[in-house]
């Protein structure tokens, strides 16, 4: 393919535009169905994984020309404007730039647009024109747009722009052939629409697309849409892995900048408001409405669904299948994985010979690897219940309803969908949160995230409420009870440090929120599916390699230095351990809470995962094989006692612990995503420490108060 | 702008009204987003529900915005049946 040599970038890595596969960057607002389009293109050939340096999900699918030669596809985050406000947009832009190494810079542009909302989808489209790259515009949903009484005129468009438009149903696969022989075309045509950047900015543009041409290496075509971008969009978001600006294009801005301030002359107002006369002036003869817009079938659904009174009960109903489902349909695949996996380890253990190779198998990786595994069916039912109120369009809806109650703590309906995700795991939890715009809210969330119950306390839950109340004979509500209580504490602790943080380290103006409601659709399940699964393998690759790192590191701490005695018990062997020496270490620290050195080498190794307390009490109390079941665990737990007889764990120790697991922050894996996520070691630091000396105190004061009491 | 105009925060119009947006404050970040997403000064909004949170129609467009960013949005309530 022979691309015009103005928009070949001057880069010395790139080979030859003939020698190698096409790029195309798939780009559209949320919600344009440009996800399913991609999916419809590119089917099973697609590559996810994340951009460096920040948790924005990287899809690069690949698809093939009609002659059957390779062309790739990166599906970029949606965005309603390049003008970044999120994360997500700001990886747009950068990779449309070429301002990251990690991504090659696209040679031609797919837009993805919603005919039923043509104005302000142009919007994008005619930013992306200034980058003078070829384009095809892809009319998506032109069903929705005949059902809504408009009619565009397709051909109108592609006459006026001098570019390809397609017009598409991605849902039913209609318009894909046309797209795919357009973009097998060699010779895309270059937009042949004019726009004119508003005189009286025009000198600084020209300035500025000099210097990005000279001392960043820019194409000039590039170059002149950076600089338009670079002069109007004042609160520009940076992330990790984009190239900085040379020494000389910043002093050209600035020097810009200060001059604009003088004047008071809103630029980028005027900027916005020329590119929406021309798209006017464009949907003129493209847009023509055949009837007028009576109530659609989502404005009918939302009648009921965001009602003060309908609205809740049914959110209420949502939240209550999503658990149900979580905690009681999750228990049989799970138990399922538990078995094999103990099978797994039994099978290496009888076919290995004893020694240490064997027990850092079977031990560490094994045990550590089926440690996460195990809570991956709670986190598939979570992927697949956020995949269907996504898909669904009713997500944007229970944000719109939680922004009442989470301003109360100064953070807005689009911080609820992070929260409810950490109750499943904070590592979804905390990479949803990449949708928030404002830095500071962003934060706060991600600071709270880990205070909602994720799956693995529930082991830790299920051990400790066995051991306080044993009895057949106690009701299940009442151990429900003590659960939800937990759940309830942990979720009053997110909110109340949400609201603490907005007043003090964040403080800043109230966070203000504009969010777009797509139009209701039927699920698409086999996209929720594909998307589920490929979450979940994130979700592996991600946890699980972290995991098993951890996992070999305790295992090697719980087993050395050995005794000499190779008849000593493993309690015995256990105390004389590294984590034993830690344990005992910990001891002072941990006494006023109610705890010995033995709960302190649990509180130690489930750093890594706190479900690893259960499998650790099982080791240090000397229980064999606790398999799947908590029995065994619990009945040696009520028979330890301390050295001077007295019973280790009263009930007042058992609420105690699991306050403390409510609080304190024990994941290896997430304090490993929020370094990633801030950039910084400071955030993941400051969580560990706000989060488990919260601990501390509230347990300090439950034990001390109940032992007051005589409990 | 002129002075006639009676100018209200978006949060305070009625439900099913429909107003035409004249000013907006709010930093400029926020400001600009708006105006991107065809939120700008003279487009025509409905307000279709909501008191603390509004939920808002603009070129058949949804929108939500809560209640800091409906205060900071001021429009012209035009007379019923004017759009």
């Amino acid at each position: 393919m022979i691309l015009p040599p103005h928009i070949t970038s001057t880069g010395k890595k790139r080979l030859a535009p003939a020698d190698r596969t096409p790029v195309y960057a798939m780009v559209g607002n949320p919600n344009c169905g440009k996800t399913t389009l991609f999916n419809a293109l590119t089917g099973l050939r697609q590559k996810v994984g994340n951009y460096p340096g920040v948790t924005v999900e990287k899809k690069i699918g690949e698809t093939y020309s009609q002659h059957g030669k390779p062309i790739k596809i990166i599906d970029l985050p949606g965005a309603y404007s390049l003008a970044a406000r999120s994360p997500d947009e700001a990886v747009l832009r950068d990779v449309l730039f070429g301002r990251r190494d990690d991504t090659p810079q696209p040679d031609r542009v797919i837009c993805v647009v919603d005919a039923s909302n043509l104005e302000r989808n142009l919007y994008l489209v005619h930013q992306i024109l200034d980058l003078g790259r070829p384009l095809i515009v892809v009319l998506n949903m032109m069903d929705l747009a005949a059902g809504a009484g408009l009619r565009v005129d397709a051909k109108k468009l592609e006459e006026a722009l001098g570019v390809v438009v397609i017009p598409c149903e991605a849902v039913h696969g209609r318009g894909l052939v046309e797209l795919k022989l357009a973009m097998s075309r060699v010779d895309l045509p270059l937009a042949r629409h004019r726009w004119d950047v508003p005189a009286p900015i025009a000198p600084a543009v020209a300035e500025l697309q000099a210097s990005l041409t000279d001392a960043d290496g820019r194409p000039p075509l590039i170059a002149r849409a950076e600089a338009l971008l670079l002069l109007t969009d004042l609160d520009s978001v940076r992330v990790a892995g984009s190239k900085p600006l040379s020494a000389r294009t910043v002093a050209v801005l600035s020097a810009w900048r200060e001059r604009w301030a003088g004047d008071g002359t809103d630029w980028s107002g005027t900027l916005i408001r020329s590119r929406y006369d021309a798209i006017n002036l464009l949907c003129g003869d493209v847009l023509i409405r055949t009837r007028d817009q009576g109530p659609s079938r989502s404005d009918r659904i939302d009648a009921v669904l965001v009602h003060s009174v309908w609205g809740w009960l049914f959110f209420g109903l949502i939240m209550a299948a999503l658990f149900f489902s979580i905690f009681s349909l999750a228990e049989y695949p799970m138990n399922w994985i538990d078995t094999h996996m103990a099978a797994l380890g039994g099978w290496v253990k009888g076919a290995m010979p004893a020694g240490d190779l064997r027990d850092l198998l079977t031990d560490g990786v094994i045990g550590g690897v089926g440690g996460i595994v195990v809570f991956l069916p709670q986190i598939l039912i979570l992927f697949f219940f956020v995949g269907l109120l996504e898909s669904t369009g009713y997500m944007a809806r229970a944000a719109f309803l939680m922004d009442r109650p989470m301003s109360k703590v100064g953070l807005h309906g689009k911080s609820f969908i992070p929260l409810l995700g950490s109750y499943a795991c904070a590592i979804p939890g905390i990479m949803a949160t990449r949708t928030i715009e404002n830095a500071k809210d962003r934060l706060v969330t991600i600071l709270v995230a880990p205070l909602m119950s994720c799956s693995a306390r529930l082991p830790v839950y299920l051990l400790m409420i066995a051991t306080l109340l044993p009895s057949e004979a106690v009701p299940a509500t009442t151990k429900v009870g003590i659960m939800l209580l937990m759940y309830a504490l942990g979720t009053v602790g997110a909110f109340g440090f949400a609201w603490l943080f907005k007043r003090t380290l964040f403080k800043s103006s109230p966070p203000l929120m504009i969010m777009e409601l797509p139009p209701y659709q039927p699920p698409r399940l086999k996209e929720i599916v594909r998307q589920m699964f490929e979450r979940g393998w994130l979700f592996l690759k991600n946890a699980g390699t972290i995991i098993l790192g951890i996992s070999i590191v305790l295992w090697f701490l719980t087993t050395y230095p050995k005794l000499s005695d190779p008849a000593a018990t493993p309690d015995a062997q256990i105390a004389h351990s590294f984590a034993g020496q830690a344990g005992h270490l910990l001891e002072p620290v941990i006494k006023p809470l109610g705890f010995d050195w033995r709960i302190g080498i649990g509180l130690v190794t489930s750093f890594a995962a706190r479900e690893v307390f259960v499998s650790s009490m099982g080791v240090i109390f000397g229980v064999q094989d606790a398999g799947d079941s908590t029995t065994p665990v619990r009945d040696a737990l009520r028979a330890a006692r301390w050295p001077s007889g007295a019973l280790l764990f009263t009930p007042l120790v058992c609420l105690t612990l699991m306050v403390y697991y409510v609080f304190a922050m024990q994941c290896m894996s997430t304090v490993a995503v929020v370094k990633r996520e801030t950039n910084s070691w400071r955030w993941p630091l400051f969580q560990i420490a706000y989060m488990t000396g919260t601990a501390w105190v509230v347990c300090f004061i439950i034990f001390q108060a109940g032992r007051a009491l005589g409990y | 702008m002129p002075s006639h105009l009676q100018l209200l925060p978006l949060c305070q119009l009625s439900v099913g009204a429909t107003a035409r947006i004249c000013v907006i404050k709010g930093d400029d970040g926020f400001a600009q987003r708006l105006r991107e997403m065809g939120f700008g000064e003279a487009a025509l909004v409905t307000k279709l529900s909501g008191r603390t949170t509004s939920l808002c129609q603009v070129n058949g467009t949804r929108i939500a915005l809560n209640h800091d960013a409906a205060m900071a949005i001021l429009v012209e309530a035009l007379p019923a049946g004017a759009r």
